[in-house]
């Protein structure tokens, strides 16, 4: 330090050093002069890097290690973002912005944001003097602006905005906040997190809440019971004070919170508002009366709760609407179930066949069996309610009837058409006999009753030939004769002859048949028009 | 999750005085070249009947500049340059340090601010012509190519990259089947690493014929076709055992 003389004037030198390898970084810390900031009454500080911008700009990081991550995940991310040109900012630790606390909790609070641009055209130092006279530089490595950061409440966005819109009217300004930290208490002090989520939500909510107290209440209520966790939806907002405070106390919070939620912005719930609500069915008659009608006259009978069965026989209940009333009777008084009362019920049925207008005991019996076989679900009104307590005692032991129902359709099909046919024919020995036959072959199918139809009735149709069934319908020796001696006839017409709807018998079987009888007859053969005609001459 | 930072008041608590003076970039370049102690140059205050002027002179082996290229050669660095100083106003600056250890301490308070400026001469305007000219020059160049680029090509019966690829596929040959044993033991450990994978991904890794690995894939996996990871493969839940990144070794 050398110093010059000089008349009024002295000079004096000093050497400037700039430090090198210095392991601090250094950085101004500006404060607003209407601040009125006095470093030296800081008794205590504290200062942390703002970490909460992390998730704007960083990757969120799923877990890393084996659990939940795919092989490539990474690449593949990282190519997708390229190559739709998401350029993401790095997050940088450096230019977030700093958090200073002065004199612990209660003391004032700064945020400090970074400044850009200030060392890209000049750089700043910081000339300090040493003890020994010289000075020192430092560059600076950033600055910061630091702001006081407010402690009491302020309104949000949108709560400014509609305070804003009354501020004519509104004279008492200290009601604003107070009524805002009601509302807070209200919703809870760990609300932080769910203010954010729920608040759209429960606005929305809010204008359809007088309609749907009811029908919370009920979730709330249930939820209640199951899970303490809050779950999304309208009952948010309620189920939390509600566990605080009990229901009822839980209500009247609702209603306040509507009231006080009235003064903020909220929507009006337009027409659509409910349209997506479910609505529990407690309230809703949705099935056909009928149906219901039914039903309920089974179950007033029976407290028992509706098997597959049962269910399954009212559906063939409408459907077996259309059948004769006689067959239903018919049906009741089979309705006993088991194998033998089957039996027992032919018998009884036989003697109810009477009711028909074609009478005849093979018949009866043939069209009672397949009848029980079909009828066990049909009931006519006024039956049921005996047929239905017969029935569901004796449900648990009829597996044959269970089969029956289940390919009922196709009996009532076929039984239609027996009836039709049956009246048709009229009332002679020929129908029973074509009947029983038709109905055996239909029930082939049915493997729990062809035994008992079968026991009963006189030989089976391949043995038909043998019968001594009096119908000219009938694929006899006889009948086939006669035709022969009538004029010749190729297989053909023989075949068209012996219809299988008039017979009884499938095609093949009336094929089988006629060879049979052709054989023994041994017709001549003539050839006419090219094909093969057979005749006899008496 | 990061502890506040202590911050030491000394520097406040002593009000020590600093000053913050703005430098010219060529300056501040020079300064940096700086060796062995750190010296750069003298500062000089005279003091005149109130009024203060000081000026920094720069040290002579500091003056010559190698930032901008050839032509610096013949330009020097000024090394006059006078001090404008300005007090510090409404704002109250603070200077704080940050250590390597994130320390954070406060150094003092500016009590003065200044601006380093060069004194005007001949060296300096040549200094900062020779700086125009290199901030001028267009960043963008436009060149002359010798072949145009064109999106137009020449139908070939197979092009070259295809050709070495198939090269290359036939050389490495079809994937032998290993020992189920060793297959599973592969596909296990592959999926210590990472629970989902994708089917091409597992053939890479173990080298097998496809048919082959799902058939051991069904044996102890499952895929996933619907959800977030769309169609991958996963070992069944008995054969799980991840817990929150903690690798396991896996029951057979």
């Amino acid at each position: 330090m050398a110093s010059l003389g000089g008349s009024s004037s002295s000079s004096t030198e000093y050497i400037v050093r700039v430090p090198k390898n210095t392991s601090k970084k250094y950085s101004i810390m500006a404060f607003n002069s209407g601040d009125k900031v006095n470093c030296s009454s800081w008794t205590q500080a504290r200062m942390e890097r703002d970490m909460s911008n992390r998730r704007m700009y960083g990757v969120e990081e799923t877990e890393e290690g084996a659990a939940g991550s795919e092989f490539g995940k990474k690449q593949r991310e990282e190519a997708r973002r390229k190559k739709f040109g998401i350029v993401t900012r790095e997050f940088k630790v450096e230019d977030q912005p700093w958090i200073l606390k002065v004199n612990g909790k209660a003391g004032k609070r700064f945020k400090g944001t970074k400044k850009g641009g200030v060392t890209e055209n000049a750089s700043y130092y910081i000339f300090t003097q040493c003890p020994d006279g010289a000075f020192e530089a430092f560059p600076v490595n950033g600055w910061y602006n630091f702001v006081p950061q407010a402690k009491h409440r302020t309104l949000t966005a949108e709560e400014a905005e509609e305070e804003w819109g009354r501020r004519n009217k509104v004279v008492n300004h200290f009601s604003i906040m107070l009524q805002r930290r009601l509302r807070e208490q209200e919703r809870g002090p760990d609300d932080d997190d769910e203010e954010g989520e729920k608040g759209g939500k429960k606005k929305k909510k809010k204008g359809g809440r007088g309609g749907d107290l009811r029908i919370h209440d009920l979730e709330d209520d249930l939820e209640l019971s199951s899970d303490e966790s809050d779950s999304s939806g309208g009952e948010d907002g309620d189920s939390k004070p509600k566990k605080k405070g009990g229901d009822v106390k839980g209500k009247g919070k609702k209603k306040k919170k509507k009231r006080g939620s009235d003064s903020e912005a909220n929507e009006d719930s337009d027409d659509g508002d409910f349209e997506g609500l479910e609505v529990d069915y407690m309230s809703d008659e949705s099935s056909s009366e009928e149906e219901a009608g039914e039903e309920k006259a089974k179950s007033n009978k029976e407290a028992v709760p509706k098997g597959i069965d049962e269910a399954s026989e009212s559906e063939e209940e409408s459907e077996e609407e259309k059948q004769n009333e006689e067959e239903g009777k018919e049906e009741e008084e089979e309705e006993e179930g088991k194998k033998t009362p089957v039996q027992t019920k032919k018998k009884r049925d036989s003697s109810g066949e009477s009711d028909t207008s074609e009478d005849s005991d093979i018949d009866g019996e043939a069209a009672s069996a397949l009848f029980m076989v079909k009828r066990t679900p049909p009931k006519r009104g006024g039956g049921r309610g005996s047929g239905g307590s017969s029935r569901t005692g004796s449900r648990p032991g009829t597996p044959s009837i269970d089969s029956a129902s289940t390919s009922n359709t196709l009996r009532a099909a076929a039984s239609k058409l027996e009836q039709g046919k049956r009246h048709v024919v009229g009332g002679s020995s020929e129908s029973p006999a074509a009947k029983r036959l038709k109905m055996e072959s239909s029930s082939m199918a049915v493997t729990t009753q062809s035994p008992a139809p079968s026991g009963k009735s006189t030989p089976q149709p391949p043995s038909g030939k043998s019968t001594p069934s009096s119908s000219d319908v009938q694929l006899t020796e006889e009948a086939v004769r006669r035709y022969l001696i009538r004029k010749p006839m190729t297989t053909k017409d023989l075949l068209k002859k012996f219809q299988t709807k008039r017979t009884g018998l499938s095609s093949e079987q009336t094929v089988n048949v006629l060879a049979q009888i052709l054989k023994r007859l041994n017709p001549e053969r003539k050839n006419v028009n090219d094909k093969m005609h057979f005749y006899l001459t008496e | 999750m990061s502890e506040k930072t202590e911050v030491d008041l000394t520097g406040a608590k002593q009000n020590t005085g600093v000053w913050l003076v703005k430098v010219p970039k060529y300056l501040a370049q020079q300064w940096a070249k700086a060796s062995g102690k750190g010296e750069i140059g003298k500062l000089k205050i005279v003091k005149k009947q109130g009024k203060a002027d000081v000026s920094f002179t720069l040290n002579e082996d500091l003056t010559s500049l190698s930032a901008l290229g050839e032509k610096a050669a013949s330009v020097r660095a000024p090394r006059d340059h006078p001090f404008t100083m300005h007090s510090v106003g409404g704002q109250t600056l603070a200077v704080f340090t940050e250590t390597s250890a994130d320390k954070i301490s406060l150094e003092g308070m500016v009590v003065q601010r200044a601006e380093c400026r060069p004194a005007v001469n001949e060296n300096y305007m040549k200094l900062k012509k020779l700086q125009i000219e290199v901030s001028t020059k267009p960043q963008r160049l436009t060149e002359q190519m010798d072949r145009a680029v064109t999106n137009n090509f020449k139908p070939v019966a197979n092009h070259v990259a295809n050709v070495e690829y198939e090269k290359k596929k036939k050389a490495e040959g079809r994937m032998v089947r290993a020992d189920r044993q060793q297959v599973m033991d592969m596909l296990f450990s592959a999926f210590e690493k990472h629970q989902y994978y994708n089917i091409k991904d597992l053939v890479e890794v173990t080298k097998q014929p496809v048919t082959y690995l799902k058939e051991i894939l069904r044996e102890i996996g499952v895929y996933n076709a619907k959800g977030t990871h769309k169609s991958t493969w996963e070992l069944k839940p008995e054969y799980r055992h991840y817990q929150g990144g903690e690798e396991e070794i896996k029951s057979d």
